[in-house]
């Protein structure tokens, strides 16, 4: 394990001190310039200017549609430097820990929902309440609002909104004689219809859908649709046993009926909407978030059908929930606060920021900006935030925050949910199993 | 940064262990501190490379003994974390996958490094090229492409299936079933038999033919001459190969890392103990218990060992 060193105090350690030190100063610089970009950096203050260090993860598209915004945040507010990280959502998580560790945390960054309440609850994120007059959240809609709060203190603001949506394809009904089901009002039931109806016409080529047991947002709109809360809001476990007992045995029903492919057909394929099962056409039908359906339409030839999840009609309540990639969340040691919130007021409120980010993090959080934004996607873009937008008028139930060690859970939900797909343990042992371990997880 | 150096090098140099011969003639001695100053010098990248782990090395040591997550100062909380260890399930099914992996797969790469050396001892043409390609695996085995490669080899449609296909029998998911995934894991390892095959071979030459060709004069077969002469005589490379192995394979973390997205998966079936400290250290800051983990690790790599080294004087012949 090796640790970044990082200098204690930045200022004495400019480059100008340095390459009078050394005898080789010359041979020395460029060596020493990169370092100020890599990690940790942060030191590279010219005159009075500040200089904002923010992190996210995300690939290189994401980086040119950010930085095209940070430009027009940077022409606006000349002083401010904004020096960017950005890396893959893996070892993201682990740089941020360590960022913190070392006490040099960046002053803006992103912020994943399940890992929240571990940053805010042991002070190190600031409480955006205690700062309304710098950075207005009316404009949010109340599920967009409520994401990040915890007893009345909001830590973050969603970076954009998603939700997930089961995306059908339509050639394959087409193909194999089977009706789209009507996406708004349809169960759990029709979907099993549907899907058998597609498996046995293509003789097993294609599987009428397929969808993790294992990932998390399924699971919770289930839960939700049970009448629980996954997380409660006093931050304990709220689904039952019986719910994700009823949620194995309901995919295993779908698998024994030639519908759903059989255990061990998944496998960690890596890599995006093209590679995904869908597109090679092996299944005519999955679950994806909302934010990719334009990647997942294009890599299915235009043939996809974006429908709500099954059951939201028929269940004890609604299901479906705003959720979002990721937060923004100030660190509260940042030493220009002012500033960072001035940067995530303009990220989240001015219509200028959105334009040029457009939804590569989901739906613009602000309602007002997300209507204006609209016009300038591309209609399968277009179209996933309509969907959104129209969920977002909807009275829908509130979800609550992770609570601290609740990232565990999906590992434990990962490792059950695998011993139930290959007939380890039944759906009934393997609930219960998971609710001890989880519940054991959230009590520390 | 030299004189740092200069320091290390001079504390070791009195270090316990170090032969002062008795008052050599001061030219003998002359050469001979230019011989250990040259030895020094190559185990100066070493030294330099301790110097920054030194630090974090005790740091972890005192966080063992702490509950830490990160963000807030350590806590002391004297021997909790070891004691949490042994009510820890997962823990424990990393450790069976560990101990599983190394005992299965530490014999069996060893077996292929020895047959393959032996194999190319025998004085094919193009030696140094067969050398390098049965190496390469090596230099690669632990990256990623690799275990990315190796996902569609083993994939359901993937090589391995279609050959089982011809046979008539289904498709097993080696990637995503529980009971098939550190078993996929063991068989690449395996190919990675590189490194100690070169040095396998290194010390088949340096067997000399004569006792071979006494033997075969007896009426040995090849078998016993295997047993009774190559066997032997190499047995203090192999002793090596497996120490080697051994402390190597006990560490695994990139294999199960690359399996399954970070998760040790499926159902933790390739959920190595180093993976897990990782999930626990950086995935649920439990920085204290990950460092109590490391320590623990430490202790049993050095059992195992040592148990090696204790086996030694009954099977690695040193006599010449």
């Amino acid at each position: 394990m090796t640790s970044e060193q990082t200098p204690a105090s930045p200022s004495d350690l400019n480059r100008r001190n340095l390459m009078k030190l050394s005898g080789l100063g010359l041979a020395a610089v460029p060596g020493l310039a990169a370092c100020g970009r890599g990690f940790g950096g942060g030191g590279d203050d010219s005159g009075d200017g500040v200089t904002l260090n923010m992190v996210w993860w995300g690939d290189a598209v994401r980086a040119e549609k950010t930085q095209a915004a940070l430009d027009l945040f940077m022409e606006a507010n000349p002083g401010v430097n904004i020096e960017v990280e950005y890396q893959d959502s893996g070892p993201y998580q682990d740089k941020l820990a360590t960022r913190f560790a070392a006490g040099d945390p960046p002053d803006l960054m992103a912020m994943r929902m399940d890992s929240l309440r571990e940053y805010a609850d042991r002070g190190a994120l600031l409480d955006l309440n205690e700062h309304a007059d710098a950075i207005d959240l009316s404009g949010l809609g109340e599920s967009a609002a409520t994401l990040a709060e915890v007893d009345g203190s909001v830590y973050g603001v969603p970076a954009g909104l998603n939700t997930i949506g089961f995306v059908i394809r339509k050639d394959f009904a087409d193909q194999y004689g089977v009706a789209v089901p009507d996406g708004n009002t349809w169960s759990w039931d029709d979907l099993a219809t549907f899907a058998k109806a597609i498996s046995d016409a293509s003789g097993g080529e294609v599987y009428g859908t397929g969808f993790d047991a294992q990932t998390l947002a399924n699971l919770l709109v289930w839960t939700r649709q049970q009448g629980e809360d996954f997380f409660t809001e006093a931050g304990e476990l709220g689904v039952t046993a019986a719910t994700v007992e009823a949620w194995f045995s309901m995919i295993g029903g779908l698998r024994e009926s030639g519908g759903y492919p059989p255990a061990g057909f998944f496998e960690e394929i890596g890599g995006g909407p093209d590679q995904s099962y869908v597109a090679q056409g092996k299944l005519a039908s999955q679950i994806i978030p909302t934010n990719n359906f334009l990647g997942y339409n294009a890599a299915c030839g235009g043939n996809l059908a974006l429908l709500r999840i099954p059951g939201e009609t028929q269940a004890v309540r609604r299901g479906q929930s705003i959720d979002c990639p990721h937060l923004w969340s100030v660190a509260s040691q940042s030493k220009h606060p002012e500033e960072a919130i001035k940067l995530l007021d303009f990220l989240t409120n001015d219509p200028e920021a959105s334009l040029a980010t457009g939804t590569t993090r989901g739906v613009p959080a602000n309602a007002a900006v997300a209507e204006e934004v609209k016009a300038s996607l591309e209609p399968d873009d277009q179209l996933a935030t309509d969907y959104l937008i129209a969920l977002q008028g909807e009275d829908l139930p509130r979800s609550f925050t992770y609570p601290p060690g609740g990232s565990a859970i999906a590992d434990f939900l990962d490792a059950v949910a695998v011993e139930v797909e290959f007939g380890r343990t039944t759906p009934a042992a393997g609930a219960a199993a998971f609710i001890e371990d989880a519940k054991a997880a959230i009590a520390g | 940064m030299t004189t740092e150096t200069a320091v290390a090098a001079d504390e070791a140099a009195v270090m316990p262990g170090a032969v002062v011969p008795p008052a050599p003639p001061q030219r003998k001695r002359r050469r001979r501190e230019r011989k250990d100053r040259a030895g020094y010098l190559f185990l100066l990248p070493w030294f330099i490379g301790m110097l920054f782990t030194i630090v974090p090395f005790f740091a972890s040591l005192y966080l063992a003994f702490t509950d830490y997550n990160l963000l807030n100062p350590p806590q002391l909380i004297g021997f909790d974390n070891f004691v949490a260890m042994f009510s820890d399930p997962v823990l424990h099914k990393s450790l069976q996958v560990t101990f599983i992996y190394t005992f299965v797969s530490v014999p069996l790469s060893l077996a292929a490094a020895l047959g393959v050396a032996m194999v190319l001892n025998r004085g094919i043409k193009g030696l140094p090229w067969y050398r390098a390609v049965f190496y390469l695996p090596s230099l690669l085995g632990a990256s990623v492409a690799v275990v990315l490669l190796w996902r569609y080899v083993f994939g359901l449609d993937g090589i391995v299936n279609a050959f089982l296909g011809w046979f008539g029998m289904d498709a097993i998911a080696w990637t995503s079933d529980p009971d098939y995934a550190l078993t996929t894991l063991i068989i690449l390892h395996v190919w990675t038999f590189g490194s100690p095959m070169v040095i396998f071979l290194a010390g088949l030459r340096q067997i000399p033919t004569m006792y071979y060709e006494a033997a075969a004069v007896d009426g040995a077969s090849k078998w016993r001459r295997f047993r009774s002469i190559t066997l032997p005589l190499l047995s203090p490379i192999i002793f090596f190969n497996l120490i080697q192995s051994l402390i190597a394979s006990f560490q695994t973390f990139t294999q199960g890392f690359v399996m399954n997205n970070g998760g040790g998966g499926p159902a933790n079936s390739t959920l190595f103990y180093n993976l897990y400290l990782y999930q626990q250290g950086f995935g649920q800051f439990n920085m204290g218990y990950a460092s109590a983990m490391a320590w623990t690790l430490l202790v049993i790599i050095a059992v195992f060992t040592a148990l090696t080294f204790f086996s030694a004087k009954y099977w690695v012949n040193y006599d010449n």
